[in-house]
């Protein structure tokens, strides 16, 4: 949950996605699930001129399975904080395996 | 009174000799043996083998083609009986073939109408009590505005004195059918399957009715038999409504008795009013239910109820002629005007329409018990639980456990949206406010006035589902015996795993580690793993602070009980976190390696940790610290690989990032100690500084300085405030003294930045800490020694715009007020 937990916070955030198929789309986060399943508004695919069948869509909902990356602000990123949620996560992990 | 013919009235009710005609079997006369029977007696109840009349031997078995049609065979489909199981619905069979029964009541009533005359009263009572007797069979009737109990009555208004016992219509009664040409009664059916659009179904056919109301007179008209109740009208406007529709009403199979002929004077009459008016007999448990207005097979025909729909009536193909005969009382229909008719179809029709609907919608009704119902939401709930990750505990240590970064991500920077388990929270409670009216205000009669109590219920089904399902263990997958897979669970919190990846037994995992960390303490590897550790305790004393009960009133000893174990707790996490530190390992001298606790502060997150770690240890701990920092005050990372390197400018990135780290992460938290440090314990430290330190290497680095500008100003702060012993005092000018007389050769080299890079505000604070404390003599040795930066530095601020002029010449004035001077004289 520590990936959902995270991306939970850059709600409303403007990030900048890559999809598995080299499609980068920026847009405004608006909402992520536990399967990393994201919905962007205000969308702007880069390179559009390779992707001109995305010229007119103005927000949409990417499963999360097609991520290949999510660029994010860095300054919305608390470090320490995820550091220490990453530690946790692990000690929970640790925890459940046993 | 006899489906099969026989004669079911008491031999004292019977007229003597045999009924002129017969219904059933009509050459061998089925009264003949009763007749006989009770020509030999009496009034008792007959003898079978007295009224065994053969039949059986006679039945011809290729013969039984309407056998479906009697027991409900369903669609003719050859002998029903090898269907019946444990639940053969008697009733409902029996009730399919009421409406037979009572056909035939009516049938023998009319063959012997003295049986009728002096039997009215057995005959009727028998009749009578059927609306008693219906009333079990369930709610179908209670919403059948055409109930009528009972309406023999009328079979003998026709006066009907004999019949001709034909098994084949007769031709009158074909003549009554062919009043509709074929074409009609196709547009009939065709009707009839467009979705029982009734209504125009008796238009067409009233202009064939050539006299109708030949027999619908109205029923007061009509003589009543001893005993038949008197109709009233809302009665046969019902049974007009229920009338109005029949489509498919089938002509009765050959053979049937109430094939009868037409009652004399009554030409135009529809088939069914021909027929002795059999569907008047109807018991309520053959007429379908509102929603079914679709009339159904000849009355023997109709199945139970729930087969009804599905089944089309076969009988319907054999033509309409039952399209109007349940209009009992033709007369109102009659005795309307033409739009009021109209009106009154259409009406119909669409009441029709409307209940079809219902029925079809509530075909499943009752299939699933209260139970059944609450088991699937319990099933949905505990989906809808897990899917919300446990929301409805609402435990804070799960949420944050599960949801750590959010949430304290929130609280420090205010979260992008509300609380964070508000929306699902918010969710649950929908979903449960929508159970509890759907359930209140729909389905269970019974609670139908109670929907708070079944909020009640559904909340304490939730919480007890909840618990199952937490107190369930968390299978992960399911092997079913047998199968070649495995199944994996998944839900919100876990998802499906991809990859099935064994642990190693955890008793092989840590040994190698532990061996490897005994070996060196040092390395890279053990110094990160001691970071961590240092973290992990760090952490658990973040939890512990949080759930610290409140402090304990006094005589409240469950509350100090309860505080003197989480006091107990706190000091053991503490005592780990110590440990984890490794502050206490021993110093070796002259070692290679670092101490571990410096390598610990050589890595970004060590320097991190110690804020962190300040607020949870003790003064004694931190002055620990602070020695152990102080005495390799060289062998830190900033300070040792911090020497400015001749010809370069500036250090490294890396090099200048660790330095501001450890000015920003570690020496707040030094100094924050240092300022409230005793006396004694500043010239401890100054002394270690001098005699475990390579002073001049320290002095060159920011660091270094800072510590000891750090040092020399809470000595001032301390004299200056007057806490400081004369004995003290004397020791720590002895130091100092010392001090300056090791650092005055390095004092040029102490600003290793050149004049431009503006990074020098550290050494003036330094020069003023130590000129503070200084005597006369030391501070004009250190005029003499810094002399040159202070005029190259004035000079230079009159190259650079005012503000950063100011900010440069306010560094040197630091300096320069601290021994008594201003820059303002150099002017």
């Amino acid at each position: 949950m520590l990936f959902f937990s995270f991306f939970k916070t850059l709600t409303n955030q403007t990030v900048t996605i890559e999809l598995k198929n080299d499609i980068r789309i920026r847009g405004i986060l608006k909402s992520v699930d536990q399967y990393l399943n994201i919905k962007l508004d205000d969308i702007e695919v880069l390179d559009l001129d390779k992707y001109p069948h995305l010229s007119s869509v103005k927000n949409m909902f990417i499963r999360g399975s097609v991520v290949r990356y999510v660029m994010l602000p860095r300054s919305e990123v608390d470090v320490g904080l995820l550091e220490d949620a990453t530690r946790r996560e692990a000690a929970n992990q640790a925890g459940k395996a046993r | 009174m006899s489906f099969f013919g026989f004669d079911s009235n008491l031999p004292r009710d019977r007229q003597p000799g045999p009924s002129a005609t017969r219904g059933f079997f009509e050459n061998p006369d089925p009264f003949a043996e009763v007749a006989r029977a009770r020509a030999l007696e009496d009034d008792d109840a007959i003898d079978f083998e007295d009224t065994y009349d053969g039949l059986g031997d006679q039945l011809d078995d290729d013969q039984d083609a309407f056998n479906d049609d009697t027991f409900g065979g369903g669609g003719g489909a050859g002998p029903s009986t090898g269907a019946v199981g444990k639940d053969f619905d008697f009733f409902g069979k029996t009730a399919t073939v009421a409406d037979a029964i009572g056909e035939e009541q009516i049938r023998y009533t009319l063959q012997n109408p003295q049986a009728v005359l002096v039997a009215g009263q057995h005959v009727q009572p028998d009749a009578q009590p059927e609306p008693a007797f219906t009333k079990r069979s369930g709610y179908e009737k209670y919403s059948d505005p055409g109930f009528i109990p009972d309406l023999q009555a009328k079979s003998s208004v026709w006066g009907v004195s004999q019949k001709k016992p034909e098994p084949i219509p007769l031709p009158g009664m074909s003549a009554a059918r062919k009043m509709m040409s074929l074409d009609e009664v196709e547009a009939q059916m065709q009707m009839r399957n467009l979705g029982y659009q009734p209504s125009p179904v008796p238009q067409a056919m009233h202009p064939h009715l050539a006299d109708p109301s030949a027999y619908m007179r109205h029923p007061q008209n009509i003589p009543l038999p001893d005993g038949f109740p008197t109709i009233p009208p809302e009665v046969l406007r019902a049974q007009l409504e229920r009338g109005g529709l029949p489509p498919g009403m089938p002509h009765p199979p050959p053979g049937m008795p109430d094939m009868h002929g037409p009652p004399p004077g009554i030409p135009g009459m529809p088939p069914h009013h021909m027929q002795g008016n059999p569907p008047q007999n109807i018991p309520p448990q053959g007429i379908p239910p509102p929603g079914m207005r679709q009339p159904g097979p000849p009355p023997n025909q109709r199945a139970p109820q729930q087969q009804q729909q599905q089944q089309v009536p076969p009988p319907t193909s054999r033509g309409p002629n039952g399209g109007l005969p349940v209009i009992t009382d033709p007369q109102q229909l009659v005795h309307l005007t033409e739009e009021q008719r109209n009106a009154y179809l259409v009406e119909d029709a669409k009441r029709a329409k409307r209940n079809h609907k219902i029925f079809l919608l509530s075909r499943g009704n009752g299939l699933m018990t209260p139970q059944d119902k609450n088991f699937i939401t319990r099933i949905q709930l505990q989906q809808l639980v897990a899917a919300a990750g446990n929301v409805a505990d609402a435990d804070p240590e799960a949420v944050l456990a599960e949801d750590f970064y959010y949430q304290v991500y929130s609280q420090i920077r205010g979260a992008p949206r509300q609380h964070p388990h508000q929306p699902l929270g918010h969710f649950a409670q929908t979903y449960l406010l929508q159970t509890g009216n759907r359930i209140g205000g729909h389905g269970n009669r019974r609670a139908f006035h109670s929907a708070d109590n079944h909020m009640q219920r559904m909340q304490q089904q939730v919480q007890r589902a909840v618990e199952a399902a937490k107190a369930k263990p968390k299978n992960k997958q399911l092997i079913i015996e047998g199968s070649l897979g495995k199944i994996s669970f998944s839900n919100a919190k876990a998802p499906k795993p991809m990859l099935n990846i064994k642990r190693p037994d955890s008793s092989e995992g840590p040994r190698p580690k532990k061996l490897h960390s005994d070996l060196s303490l040092s390395d890279r590897k053990s110094i990160l793993t001691n970071i961590e550790g240092v973290y992990s305790g760090l952490m658990s004393m973040e939890d512990m602070e949080r759930t610290m009960p409140p402090p304990p009133e006094e005589g409240d000893a469950e509350a100090i009980q309860e505080h003197m174990e989480w006091r107990q707790k706190a000091r053991s996490l503490n005592q780990k976190l110590w440990q984890s530190l490794k502050v206490m390992e021993p110093i070796v001298p002259n070692s290679t390696t670092p101490h571990p606790f410096i390598a610990f502060l050589s890595y970004p997150k060590g320097k991190k940790a110690i804020p962190r770690i300040f607020r949870h240890i003790d003064q004694e701990q931190r002055v620990t610290i602070l020695t152990m920092i102080v005495v390799h005050l060289d062998s830190l990372d900033v300070v040792h690989l911090a020497q400015p390197v001749p010809g370069e400018a500036q250090l490294s990135l890396a090099m200048r990032e660790a330095i501001d780290l450890f000015s920003l992460a570690v020496m707040p938290s030094l100094l924050g100690y240092v300022n409230e440090a005793p006396f004694n314990i500043i010239i401890g430290l100054l002394g270690l500084v001098i005699a475990q330190t390579h002073v001049q290497t320290v002095a060159r680095t920011r660091v270094g300085l800072g510590i000891l500008t750090m040092l020399l100003s809470r000595a001032e702060i301390v004299k200056e405030a007057g806490q400081a012993s004369e004995v003290d005092w004397q020791q720590w000018v002895a130091k100092f003294n010392v001090l300056f007389d090791t650092l005055e050769p390095a004092l040029a080299d102490i600003f290793t930045s050149p004049i431009n890079s503006g990074d020098d505000m550290y050494v003036w604070q330094f020069l003023a800490a130590v000129g503070i404390g200084a005597s006369p003599e030391q501070q004009q040795r250190l005029v003499i020694a810094v002399k040159d930066r202070v005029m190259e530095t004035v000079a230079y601020s009159k190259t650079l715009p005012a503000d950063m002029a100011s900010s440069r010449l306010g560094n040197v004035n630091l300096f320069m007020r601290a021994i008594g001077l201003d820059v303002e004289l150099l002017g």
